[in-house]
């Protein structure tokens, strides 16, 4: 399933691809770097594998879009660090980074409402958690700096973490050998971790009596309790503070056929805000409900079915998940639990590659066909390719039947993925934020 | 400790946990208890025609308190997620037991998710309707 394409025809795929990025087939060890967009709302992306690819046995970290990000205390330009690595995320929203990476800034605590320091927790699909301090840093990417950004310190001890943040899960993922990445750089379709549908919940204006969570919390000693947050104090989509070019992002990658070692491409900050980041008219824009839209497969409608309470198989766009993720409609196999690489009963396992066909659409009307590939996961995962190809454009799994269709990052390989950010001006004849597009 | 595997009243102990407010769907042989939380999560229990919670399912904004949902089964959903195979990569959780099968699904301020006993649910019962 790999390709082993001579440099002429790279360039080749990059220019018709129209997608800024460059593609490192198989054993070539060095990794092009030049995309075609430039400016300083451009940051550099790259699918390689992240900071535990160079390691043995299996810690390449598969279909994973990796970033860096300078970070310094607010407002200085010389107490800073560059932490690279980081894991780039439209289905989250705010920068969660290693305490090891920022340690030595001290950055600055923010408080809850009750004049507390406020700490996070983020929750993820896998059950996974993070916890820690809230802090306040400047952060720079590409050329865009957000000054006095909220950011998420993701704690190297698990000490005082309350039990309603664990929810049972050991799964803490506080260390780069357990993420596989120094942090997570959410760029998501919200401003903050705890806002949606045009509010916060999270804001002591949410009317609730009691704070929500696993969210906010405030600690006395080692008990911490969940507390109320202002939405500018929560932690904040770093792109809706840069003073301009904050109404979302475009993630531009390379095509891949079948793998690829590493591929690299561009995080555009704005639409419609600068010449390099137009909606294209080729685009199509889906309006977002409870932040998913609608995929119909194989004769099943993927939606949400009741906006109010957000029930329903919701569908989503999601770079951060490492995969197509679908419910089993079509009778594809799921890999054996047993394998040299594993238990991969969530992924799928084809005889041999199956070419298949989806079409999103969304309550403002819009629809398009998406074609897609399902490989074989435990021939990706158990090929002497393993250790090398970070970039897996056919790597699928189960996503139960009600759960609807996650479009994770093999999606975005060779297609320009818009994502604009809730409450956010958007460029003139565009429904109002939430929406992507591609 | 209420709710999975355990009997109907442990759904009044979870509504109350939750702050929440209740709906009863009655269906051919098995309730659905619907507890809504005051901040808009909703945990759908499944109470069997004997009076056994045989399943909850959930979506909404937060993931539930899974101690209080899972009951008596929390520790092996706990241990569950422990022996999980460690890939690289966020994906939708998948866990399959002979006496206990949870998945879950979404991703940042949309959580979904369902967990069930096999050997409990009602004849002709399709686990694919808990949701």
């Amino acid at each position: 399933m790999r390709s082993f394409l001579p440099p002429i025809l790279l360039a080749a795929l990059v220019l018709v691809s129209g997608c800024g990025g460059s593609v490192t087939t198989s054993s070539t060890s060095s990794t092009g770097t030049t995309g075609s967009s430039s400016g300083s709302n451009v940051m550099a992306i790259s699918v390689n594998g992240g900071p535990t690819a160079g390691e043995l046995n299996g810690s390449l970290y598969p279909n994973g879009a990796f970033a860096s990000a300078t970070i310094c205390s607010p407002g200085s330009t010389t107490n800073c660090v560059t932490v690279n690595n980081l894991l780039v995320d439209t289905g989250s929203t705010g920068l969660r980074v290693l305490q090891s990476a920022v340690a030595s800034l001290n950055l600055p605590a923010v408080n809850a409402s009750n004049g507390s320091a406020a700490y996070d927790c983020a929750t993820f699909v896998d059950n996974s958690y993070m916890w820690g301090p809230v802090v306040q840093a400047s952060v720079t990417l590409g050329g865009e700096t957000a000054n006095n950004l909220p950011i998420h310190v993701i704690s190297s001890s698990a000490t005082g973490i309350p039990t309603t943040c664990s929810n049972g899960s050991t799964l803490n993922e506080n260390t780069q050998a357990s993420l596989g990445a120094n942090g997570i750089l959410g760029v998501g379709s919200e401003p903050t971790d705890c806002f949606y549908e045009g509010g916060s919940v999270c804001s002591p204006g949410s009317g609730l009596s009691s704070p929500p969570y696993p969210a906010y919390y405030t600690c006395s000693g080692n008990s911490c309790s969940p507390a109320f947050i202002t939405t500018a104090d929560q932690v904040t989509n770093p792109v809706a503070l840069f003073p301009t070019d904050n109404n979302g992002v475009i993630v531009e990658l390379p095509s891949v056929s079948g793998a690829a070692a590493t591929i690299s491409g561009s995080l555009i900050f704005g639409i419609g805000t600068e010449s390099n980041n137009q909606l294209a008219s080729t685009a199509t824009v889906f309006t977002l409900t409870c932040d998913n839209f609608t995929t119909d497969f194989a004769n099943n409608v993927y939606g949400i079915t009741n906006p109010v309470t957000c029930a329903g198989p919701g569908s989503f766009i999601d770079s951060g998940s490492n995969g197509l993720f679908f419910p089993d409609a079509t009778g594809i196999p799921a890999c054996p639990s047993q394998t040299p690489a594993g238990d991969l009963s969530s992924f799928y396992c084809p005889a041999s590659t199956e070419n298949l066909s989806a079409t999103n659409s969304s309550s403002n009307g819009t629809s398009k066909t998406t074609s897609f590939s399902v490989a074989n996961a435990e021939s990706l995962f158990t090929t002497a390719s393993t250790d090398t190809d970070a970039a897996l454009s056919g790597l699928s799994g189960l996503n139960p039947t009600g759960f609807g269709f996650d479009w994770g990052l093999p999606f975005f390989y060779g297609v320009n993925v818009y994502t604009s950010i809730d409450g956010q001006k958007v460029p003139s004849g565009a429904p109002a934020a939430p929406w992507w597009a591609y | 400790m209420a709710s999975l595997g355990g009997n109907v009243d442990s759904v009044t102990a979870d509504r109350a946990h939750m702050n929440a407010s209740i709906t009863v769907t009655a269906n051919n042989n098995y309730n659905v208890h619907q507890i809504q939380g005051p901040e808009g999560t909703v945990v759908n229990e499944y109470v069997s025609s004997t009076g056994t919670v045989f399943a909850v399912a959930w979506h909404g904004h937060f993931i539930p308190d899974m101690q209080q949902i899972m009951g008596s089964y929390f520790d092996q959903y706990s241990a569950a997620l422990q022996s999980q195979e460690k890939h690289y990569g966020r994906h939708p959780l998948n866990i399959k037991q002979t006496g206990l099968v949870v998945q879950t699904g979404g991703h940042m301020r949309l959580y979904v998710g369902r967990a069930y006993i096999p050997s409990l649910l009602p004849q002709g019962f399709n686990p694919d309707q808990i949701q």
